[in-house]
């Protein structure tokens, strides 16, 4: 069976951008377990020439709509949940240093 | 309570609903924020008194946008966020009528099947309150069992709506994928997410899916099959009606009480003159429902709260530069049980995994669906019991560590969201003073046929419109 160490679990918790703590961690890997059991079951299921299925149905509803301006948000609606705001723009700590 | 129930005041509506709700927050904790109804009720009164939902209190689960009304998703990351627009489906109640009333808890994000991983703590169920409700719709399900309100809205990834309807007794219906759109819910996974309702009785669950079904261009998935007047045709005769009874699931039950109830209900059935017969599925291909919808669903999950970091909206913690912002924010922001999730979907999604789990998982709910697709063609609907044990205590309950026990009864309502098929949920009885829930799946937007058996369920249960008292 697969083995989770600590440094991975960490990495794909960073690669995520969160933490997981030492505890976390080791729930997670006893829930791996179980996990990796389940996922193990889909190897009995024959999937030859089976296509993915994305979602439930292929009936097509998408359009390419006209070129028409229809619906924006203005700057104080798309500014209002903003933690930090300067000069109508969001404010975070210098990017480029 | 049932919609007939409400009059045409408005005002004396909402203060009804407001004050039950606020009386039964102590029992139920089912409330994340109640709702100032003020310039809501006086836009109502503008409108016509013959809407489907005039003057109708609802209560809707806390994913759902409310615009200038707080909705968190029962996530600390989101505990600061205030849309600026509503969802589709809270522009249709307010044009049919309807006065958003409160916003329910529910499992943080929609990730969870007991309602215990929410930020705002356990919802109770209105039956035993030491007992769960159900989740992720928790709330939703527990304020229309303790006759709070007549309708909740709230949505649907993995049986979200139907497993808490059972555990409280009432009625929850999710409808065929695309029927509702989901523009402005808060998703959970894309192509497993539904919006629906719960209800104290059949008919009610009908007119809200006439008001809330339809095609919005802002949802690319909702269809454009007409919508029927589902409250106006339901008709419960059930001669000659074809039911198969998914063996599978009822033979892997323990529960005497929920055995001996289901088969009675059979008989009645079969009574009104319904071809009841019992229908096998390969087991192996059951066993993985669990397993593909947690690879699928996961996945898509940690895609699509990549947005959720503090940075535009929700709650910031600080960091010396953008990168430990959104570390720090989604750290605190988000609970270890949802990260853990996270972590599951970023690893199925790893290169190297994509071909054996996330593909494969894709590729088994084809054949999953396909065989699902084989049983409904020669019926009307799918019945089974909605869980394999009345609401469950919190110790009793397995959902956050992914049980490798009741793969198949725990979870067969998964068949509605992998499918897209609808499916609702009934009240059938109760054990020991708990309810018993079944569920029913029906054709795609085979909804009135649905609806109609459903309705004969209730007619031989006697249970429209139960509600339990919970400030006696």
């Amino acid at each position: 069976m697969e083995k989770f160490e600590k440094g991975m679990l960490k990495k794909l918790a960073n690669d995520v951008m969160f933490d997981l703590n030492d505890q976390e961690i080791s729930e997670l890997q006893e829930e791996l377990e179980i996990y990796v059991r389940q996922m193990d079951l889909l190897n009995r299921i024959d999937t030859e020439n089976v296509e993915e299925m994305v979602y439930p149905f292929e009936t097509p509803t998408t359009f390419i709509r006209d070129d028409e301006h229809e619906y924006a948000l203005n700057a104080a609606d798309a500014l209002a949940n903003a933690p930090r705001v300067a000069a109508n723009h969001i404010v975070v700590p210098k990017v480029v240093k | 309570m049932k919609l007939n129930d409400l009059g045409k005041n408005v005002e004396a509506n909402v203060e009804c609903v407001l004050s039950k709700a606020h009386a039964s927050q102590d029992k139920l904790n089912a409330v994340v924020t109640f709702v100032d109804c003020e310039k809501q009720i006086e836009e109502v009164k503008k409108l016509d008194q013959n809407l489907p939902l005039y003057g109708v209190p609802v209560a809707v689960k806390d994913n759902i946008s409310t615009k200038g009304i707080r909705t968190t998703a029962s996530s600390r990351i989101l505990d600061n966020y205030v849309p600026v627009f509503d969802a589709h489906v809270i522009a249709k109640l307010k044009a049919a009528g309807a006065v958003v009333a409160v916003k329910t808890s529910m499992d943080e994000l929609g990730m969870g099947g007991t309602n215990l991983n929410a930020y705002t703590g356990k919802v109770n169920n209105p039956y035993d309150f030491e007992r769960i409700s159900g989740g992720s719709s928790g709330g939703s399900a527990a304020l229309t069992a303790a006759g709070v309100v007549a309708l909740a809205l709230g949505t649907d990834t993995g049986d979200s709506i139907r497993k808490p309807a059972a555990y409280c007794g009432v009625v929850g219906f999710k409808p065929t994928y695309g029927r509702i759109s989901r523009y402005g819910v808060i998703p959970y996974a894309s192509s497993l997410d539904h919006v629906g309702c719960f209800t104290s009785c059949v008919k009610d669950a009908a007119v809200a899916l006439e008001v809330l079904a339809g095609r919005d261009d802002r949802d690319m998935t909702s269809s454009y099959e007409p919508v029927g007047h589902y409250a106006e045709a339901l008709n419960s005769d059930l001669k000659g009606k074809r039911i198969a009874v998914l063996a599978n699931v009822m033979d892997s039950i323990k529960d005497e009480a929920i055995l001996k109830n289901f088969d009675a209900l059979c008989e009645k059935l079969k009574a009104r003159g319904a071809i009841v017969e019992k229908v096998k599925m390969n087991d192996e291909l059951l066993e993985t429902l669990l397993p593909v919808y947690l690879i699928i669903a996961n996945a898509e999950a940690c895609a699509n709260h990549s947005n959720l970091d503090g940075v535009r909206f929700g709650m910031r913690e600080e960091g010396a530069d953008l990168e430990e912002i959104m570390i720090n924010s989604r750290t605190k922001g988000f609970s270890s049980a949802v990260r853990k999730r996270f972590v599951l979907g970023s690893w199925s999604l790893f290169v190297e995994n994509q071909e054996k789990l996330f593909r494969k998982a894709q590729k088994v709910r084809r054949v999953i669906v396909d065989a699902y697709a084989d049983v409904l063609k020669d019926y009307d609907a799918v019945l089974a019991s909605a869980a394999s044990t009345t609401a469950p205590k919190p110790d009793e309950s397995n959902d956050e560590k992914m049980s490798d026990t009741y793969l198949v009864a725990e979870n067969h309502m998964v068949l509605g969201n992998l499918s897209g098929y609808p499916s609702i949920t009934v009240p059938c009885g109760f054990a020991e003073g708990l309810p018993i829930g079944v569920n029913l799946t029906a054709k795609a937007f085979d909804e009135q046929n649905l609806l109609n058996i459903a309705k004969a369920i209730e007619e031989e249960t006697g249970l429209e419109g139960k509600t339990v008292e919970v400030n006696a």
